[in-house]
């Protein structure tokens, strides 16, 4: 066994840690687990974003998806920056994946992660056109949104206070989304149908970023002070949120299982 | 991969009787790597009995003092603390890395802010460099300080603190909690407990006027004061924490690994992850992680490229030859850690704690 039940106890507790050093080992290693998983989701989403920018139908969409792309970056930096407190070797973790690599539209990976990079799946999967990478951009921006808001209160107040600084940025790449969304929907019936169909391709990878009802791992981060709410209950306010935002421009929306 | 530079010690001040202000000068030519921000620490390396250790201490200056010091408390048995205020002299050198860390808040001259700042005991170091500096930057902006100690006698920076007060009357307002010594008021003596806070809040302090809080001290300290300021209507974005013990503070073990030959077999490797252990094979070329998770362990990984630290173990027993290492530091290595992606036997039998 560890000597560091008192540092548990404390972050059980309510405590917070602000330096490196006064980690526990388990806590360490969740703690960069997620800070990875965060900067390869942003790098890796980034990347396939940055090819769409060319398909925006006018340049205030292509200044619209620009700015994601530059802005995701930097939260990408902003974070590896805490992970080289920790040790990481930034310069390397950089160019460690092919970060804009795409499996088939159609294949399916599931929940597994894919060796050492750990994006979320959903960044996996290639978008197609400029539709598609709007209905994403609303679907996994609002999920995104409620993700870091559960993170920017974390018991490692450095990453905390990152997260924070980070959350209104993501929120309006979601309204972004959402602008363009609600253009693109006013196009027309086959304009309609390919939303439609976006939705239904997105909507299920999305919905698996928040993981499953219950587990080990999300009750471990619990104790740690690192997640507070549980999957489930992210799960039900994502869904509440963004049929409030494809009901708005997609008609006969309703809802999806 | 971290620096050290070596510091000259300009000014040793005994402050308590177990106490030291060390005053300390970095090389000419590294002096853009110590501007440091207020309420950061140096992380210094010194060799004990043959043993690489490094201990962090607070800077206890202000950014516009223009002196670089750290205010360092003996602790029982601690062999950095003991050094520090017994053997170290004058003119010696001492090996740290830049500052670093996150205790402070940005400063904002032009507001009017009010601060809340909680130490116990050595916790007042970091509290030293916030007051300073923000009594210089931050001229409209006001800061309580409450102070738990046992006594009179173990009050750090007792006469400093008191200067300070009077220099800024009316910004600096200053709140001493003694344990031992019952004074005249009873409100002041006992411990910096949740009680205490209640007391405190309801009396003397306004809580609900406060902009941000910061707390350093013993977590039992810090817990109480932080649930007070919640139940005071502080939000919790608004409490900053600096937890100043180092958990990981005991000697280093003999190093593990060595001059064996090569061993190119199967091994059997048991794992320890959160407090459970178990005994897994390791096939011929695998690493100690994948055996791990192919044996359905959920030990913890990212990059599985040595670069993240992610999968960072200690070897308990046995020895491991780690195909790169781009994130742990040599005296990590020297202390048995071994980042488990890239580790191969080297020996039948390993034992590897993710715990430790």
């Amino acid at each position: 066994m560890n000597d560091d039940s008192d540092i548990f106890d404390y972050l059980a507790r309510g405590g917070k840690l602000s330096a490196p050093g006064n980690t526990p080992p388990r806590y360490r290693a969740e703690l960069l687990r997620l800070m990875a998983s965060f900067v390869d989701s942003e790098l890796a989403g980034a990347a396939g974003f940055a090819d769409c920018i060319n398909l925006g139908p006018g340049v205030k969409e292509r200044i619209a998806a620009a700015r994601i792309v530059l802005e995701k970056l930097d939260h990408a930096e902003r974070v590896l920056k805490i992970m080289g407190d920790f040790g990481a070797n930034v310069t390397r973790y950089q160019n460690l994946h092919p970060w804009a690599a795409r499996i088939a539209r159609h294949d399916d990976i599931g929940l597994k992660r894919q060796a050492g990079d750990m994006r979320l799946n959903v960044f996996h999967y290639p978008i197609a056109g400029w539709t598609d990478a709007v209905v994403l951009n609303v679907l996994m921006g609002t999920a995104t949104v409620i993700q870091l808001g559960d993170f920017a209160v974390m018991s490692y107040q450095p990453l905390a206070e990152t997260f924070r600084a980070i959350l209104p940025r993501e929120q309006r790449h979601a309204e972004l989304g959402q602008e363009g969304l609600n253009a693109a929907g006013a196009r027309g019936s086959a304009a309609q149908k390919e939303i439609s169909d976006s939705v239904d391709y997105w909507f299920p990878k999305v919905a698996a970023t928040f993981g499953a009802a219950a587990s080990p791992r999300t009750e471990l981060l619990r104790r740690f002070g690192i997640r507070r709410r549980p999957n489930a209950d992210m799960l039900d306010e994502w869904r509440g949120r963004v049929s409030a935002a494809l009901g708005s421009c997609l008609r006969g929306w309703n809802g999806r299982a | 991969m971290a620096q050290f530079y070596p510091l000259t010690v300009t000014d040793i001040r005994r402050d308590t009787r177990e106490a030291v202000v060390v005053t300390l000068a970095p090389p000419v030519d590294a002096a853009e790597a110590f501007r440091f921000i207020q309420g950061q620490y140096l992380t210094f390396r010194r060799c004990f009995d043959g043993e690489d250790l490094r201990r962090s201490y607070s800077i206890c200056a202000g950014v516009d003092d223009g002196v670089l010091r750290v205010g360092v408390k003996r602790v029982d048995g601690g062999w950095f603390s003991t050094f520090m205020n017994e053997e170290l002299k004058v003119g010696d050198t001492l090996d740290s890395m830049a500052p670093m860390g996150n205790f402070h808040a940005p400063l904002a001259p032009e507001r009017t802010r009010r601060y809340l700042g909680f130490a116990g005991g050595s916790g007042i170091t970091p509290m030293i460099s916030l007051i300073r500096t923000i009594m210089a930057r931050e001229p409209k902006s006001s800061f309580t300080l409450v102070y738990g100690n046992r006594s009179t006698s173990a009050i750090i920076f007792r006469e400093e603190l008191e200067d300070l007060k009077n220099l800024h009357l009316g910004r600096l307002n200053i709140v001493h909690i003694l344990e031992s010594e019952a004074g005249e008021i009873e409100l002041f003596s006992g411990r910096l407990d949740r009680e205490k806070c209640e007391a405190l809040f309801s009396r003397w302090i306004d809580v609900k006027a406060a902009d941000l809080a910061f707390i350093c001290g013993p977590e039992p300290m810090m817990l109480a004061v932080a649930d007070a300021l919640k139940s005071h209507g502080l939000p919790e974005t608004a409490i900053k924490f600096e937890l100043f013990s180092s958990p990981r503070a005991g000697r280093a073990k003999p190093k593990a690994g060595g001059a064996a030959g090569a061993y190119s077999g199967a091994a059997t490797a048991t794992i320890v992850l959160d407090g459970a252990a178990r005994d897994i094979p390791i096939a011929a070329g695998q690493s100690v992680l994948d055996a791990a998770l192919a044996a359905a362990i959920d030990a913890p990984y990212a990059c599985k490229a040595g670069v993240c630290s992610t999968c960072r173990g200690k070897l308990v027993e046995g020895e491991v030859e780690m195909e790169a290492n781009y994130a742990l530091e040599d005296y990590e290595v020297e202390r048995g850690y071994i980042l488990t992606c890239q580790s191969h036997p080297r020996t039948a039998k390993i034992i590897v704690d993710y715990d430790q």
